[in-house]
Formats: C-alpha cells, sequence, structure tokens
C-alpha cells in the first residue's frame, strides 16, 4: 500500500464566464515509481475529466508538461511523486497565457521567440544538393549541442522574475538560442546583427543574474555561462560598433 | 527585431548602445561602491590594532585631500548607483506582488537572496544617507570622537522619560550587516552576469569573504565602546 497522495491542484478556466480561480484537492494512491504525469492522468481518468494539462512524449523530449510543481517550475514527466511530500500543489506556469487549469499555451511565445531571435542559420552560400554536407569540427559540434538541447518546456521563462514583470524580456532559452547561433560557423550573421537582437534590455542586458533559470532548467543546461557569454560577446561588440542613430526631437 | 514596431521602440532603437553602457554602469558603479565598502571598513578596523593608527590614518586621508575628493565622489557613485541598479528592481505595485509571489511560491534560494538584496538597498540608501551626515558634521573623524559617538546613549531627557538607549551602536550595527549583504550579494550577482567564475564556489569566497568583514566591523564597535569607557583619553 502506497502513500495517499493529496495534490491540490489549480482549477480555473478562462473559457467559462464567471468561472474562479481555486485550488481542488485530488487524492489518490502513490505507487512505485509513479511520476507526476501518471499521477495527473490518472486524476483526469478517474476522478475528473474535466481537469486540463499539456504532454505529449512523457519522456523529457517535448517539454509540454512544464508546471509549477510545489512553486517550482519542473517537468511533470521527469518528477517522481516519491520526491514531493504527500500533499503538495499544481500550478501552471506564470508569464505564459492560460488555457485553464495546468494548461498553458507557450508556443505562441516560442513563435514570437523564434522570430525576434531570428532563430534559423543566416547565409548566403547556395545549398547543392548534390555536394557532401560540410564537415564540422567535433568540438563545435559539441558546444553547439549544449545550448541546442533546450526543449522550449519555458521553466526558465517562467522561474526568471525579470520575465515575470517585464513582458518583452527574451529570458534564458532566448539568449541561450542566440549563444547556439554565434557559435555556429555557419551563421554569417554580424557581430552587428547579434548585436541588434540581443544587445538590449529586452536581451543579454536585461538578466539580473538570479539564477532560477540556471538552477531549475530540466536539461540542466549550462544558463549561467551561456548567458554570461552572450554578454560578454554583446558587450565587446558593442563597444567596437558604430551606430549611427537618428535623432528626432 | 521586435514584432510590432510603434513610435517608441523604433526611437529606441536609435540610442543603439544606450543599454549596453548603462549595463556597464551599473556593474562598474557597484565595484567601485564595494571596493570602496571594503577598504572603508578596513580603514575603521585600524582602531582595533591603535586608536594612534586610526587617527594618523584619519589625519593622513584629510592632509592630502583624499577623504575632500573621495567623500563626494562615493556620494555621486552611490547616486549614479541608485539609479543604475533601482531600475531593476520591481517598482510598480503590480510588479511587486508578481516578484513576491514568485519568490514565495518557488522558494528558490537565489530569488530569496535577490529579495534581500532590494529590502537592503532601501536600508542601505536610507541608511547611508544618516551616516553621511552624522560624520560630516563630525568632522574630523578621530578614534576619541567616534568612540563617543559610538557609546553615546539617549535620548536620556527627563521629558522622554529619562531612559537610555544605544541608538547608534544599534544603528551601526544594523548599517554594518544590511551593508555587507547588499555589496557583498551584489559583487556575487555582477559576477555571476560576467560569468568569469564558476558561481557557487565564488559564492562561498565572497560570503567568506563578508563574513571576515562583517566580524571586523564588529569587533571595532567593541573596539570603540571600550575606548569610550576609558573616557577617550587615548593620546
Amino acid at each position: 500500500m502506497g502513500r495517499q497522495l493529496t495534490i491540490s491542484c489549480f482549477r480555473y478556466n478562462p473559457n467559462i464566464p464567471g468561472d474562479k480561480p481555486r485550488m481542488q484537492d485530488y487524492k489518490l494512491e502513490e505507487y512505485e515509481g509513479m511520476t507526476l504525469f501518471v499521477a495527473l492522468n490518472e486524476i483526469r481518468e478517474k476522478l475528473d475529466p474535466t481537469l486540463m494539462f499539456d504532454f505529449v512524449c512523457r519522456a523529457a523530449i517535448c517539454g509540454s508538461c512544464a508546471m509549477l510543481i510545489n512553486g517550482r517550475p519542473r517537468l511533470a514527466c521527469k518528477t517522481m511523486t516519491r520526491t514531493l511530500p504527500s500533499r503538495f500543489t499544481v500550478m501552471p506556469l506564470p508569464v505564459f497565457k492560460l488555457i485553464g487549469d495546468l494548461s498553458v499555451d507557450t508556443g505562441t511565445w516560442f513563435r514570437n521567440l523564434q522570430i525576434r531571435t531570428e532563430s534559423w542559420i543566416h547565409t548566403n552560400k547556395k545549398f547543392d544538393f548534390n555536394a557532401l554536407e560540410v564537415r564540422m569540427e567535433n568540438k563545435t559540434a559539441e558546444a553547439i549541442y549544449e545550448p541546442e538541447r533546450c526543449i522550449e518546456c519555458g521553466c526558465c521563462v517562467a522561474a526568471c522574475v525579470t520575465a515575470n514583470i517585464r513582458e518583452d524580456f527574451l529570458g534564458a532559452t532566448g539568449i541561450n538560442r542566440v549563444a547556439r547561433f554565434i557559435l555556429d560557423p555557419r551563421d554569417e550573421r554580424s557581430n552587428a546583427e547579434y548585436f541588434e537582437v540581443v544587445g538590449n534590455e529586452d536581451g543579454a542586458f536585461g538578466c539580473v543574474g538570479i539564477m532560477a533559470c540556471a538552477d531549475l532548467c530540466p536539461m540542466e543546461i549550462p544558463l549561467q555561462e551561456n548567458l554570461a557569454f552572450v554578454r560578454r560577446k554583446m558587450a565587446a561588440a558593442g563597444l567596437k560598433l558604430q551606430f549611427p542613430g537618428v535623432k528626432i526631437s | 527585431m521586435e514584432l510590432a514596431k510603434n513610435l517608441q521602440t523604433t526611437l529606441n532603437r536609435s540610442y543603439g548602445k544606450t543599454d549596453l553602457y548603462v549595463d556597464l554602469a551599473q556593474s562598474i558603479s557597484g565595484v567601485i561602491l564595494i571596493g570602496f565598502l571594503w577598504m572603508h571598513m578596513l580603514f575603521v578596523a585600524t582602531i582595533v590594532v591603535s586608536p594612534q593608527l586610526f587617527d594618523a590614518l584619519s589625519e593622513g586621508l584629510d592632509k592630502y585631500y583624499l577623504a575632500q575628493v573621495g567623500i563626494p565622489a562615493t556620494i555621486i557613485v552611490i547616486i549614479i548607483h541608485i539609479f543604475l541598479a533601482g531600475r531593476r528592481a520591481p517598482l510598480r505595485l503590480r510588479d511587486l506582488r508578481i516578484a513576491w509571489r514568485l519568490t514565495n511560491l518557488m522558494n528558490h534560494y537565489d530569488t530569496w537572496i535577490w529579495a534581500g538584496q532590494v529590502i537592503t538597498a532601501l536600508c542601505v540608501g536610507i541608511m547611508a544617507s544618516i551616516h553621511l551626515w552624522v560624520i560630516l558634521g563630525a568632522w574630523p573623524l578621530r578614534a576619541a570622537t567616534s568612540a563617543a559617538r559610538v557609546a553615546s546613549t539617549g535620548p536620556a531627557d527627563p521629558t522622554w522619560g529619562g531612559f537610555h538607549f544605544p541608538f547608534f551602536l544599534v544603528f551601526y550595527v544594523i548599517f554594518l550587516l544590511v551593508g555587507e549583504y547588499h555589496g557583498g550579494f551584489g559583487l556575487y550577482r555582477i559576477l555571476v552576469k560576467w560569468g568569469w567564475f564558476e558561481r557557487h564556489k565564488m559564492g562561498w569566497v565572497l560570503k567568506g569573504i563578508t563574513v571576515i568583514i562583517v566580524v571586523l566591523g564588529f569587533t571595532a564597535l567593541y573596539t570603540f565602546t571600550q575606548i569610550a569607557k576609558t573616557g577617550g583619553a587615548i593620546h
């Protein structure tokens, strides 16, 4: 007989007129190897089919099931219930648009990030179907792979005080994304172009250095290093750059 | 590239490097102030060695105009730092509530430390102003007068009930703690942002330095009270 778990869930459906945000308790029995993802599915199957939450892969790859577990942004599928007290809370991630209960829309936010950081390889080289792929040094590939491991779960954004209060802040994931392209020799963007993207308060210089992102990243991406790398890179670039600037008075 | 450009964001673009300069200036002003604070505390701690050394140092700073130049310069850096670092703090009530809620929800160590930094910033701002007002009014600083101030109790006036309370001692103890907290963790955050060191190890080094400085400060305060007991007869 496992522990009796009491999961206190945030409930609110903005689409139901007059619905009020509240916490609702669900009791269920824990069993060996139970993850929060399994527990939530059990609630939905046996106790309350109206409970909304997101999941796809249940293996910490898709990043859909990020939520505040006992207040901290984590992945439900990567969280064993045995690591939690017998009573705990689950809430949706802040910052992202609330769809209902534990479900948030991270897609629109990340789409916006994708466009703002121009997350694609900028190159003038013409792609040749018949040529062999250009080889990359193993070291370079490994360096790119570190920031590339981001699964866009949004935990770093939810954990960030700055992202919570400044709507336009790119967050750790955004700055980390830019680090990935700076490291990639195939991207021909100049420092000035990168500076345009993150050399401001909404990017590298908006970070306060609290590092909740680095501590709570489910993929354990070295965010302090990556964020500092972009900050130093942008500072060095910015000090050399010339901006003509338009004065309108 | 911003998705929707309006007049304000379009014109902000033309400032180009402002955000970089402001961020650099914030870090630099912080480093200057923590450097000043640690140096200041080491200077004050000379009282532990001997009041003569304290006086000689104080006289030297006056003689070579280091105090006359250093103090106004420090005040200017403090004011700059308030504006630069203050813009990071959640200032609107809405932001304050969001930040406080998130801090409580997450219960994450570094986020609490940061919340403490915002709170101590307010304390340091107010207490540094009082401190400056008091010491500038008591210039020149000498071991005897400083000891008398640290040990003074008040208000001791019959109309106030005639009670004795060591206002200055309590003030300095609190000021020392909040100042070192704000400065120590402030330097930690600057170094974290620029990322030259592994942050956990660096955090412990800074905590070690801070503890040493705080202990020195307490020792100096104790020494002042002892000097005051002997009636300030030190020369």
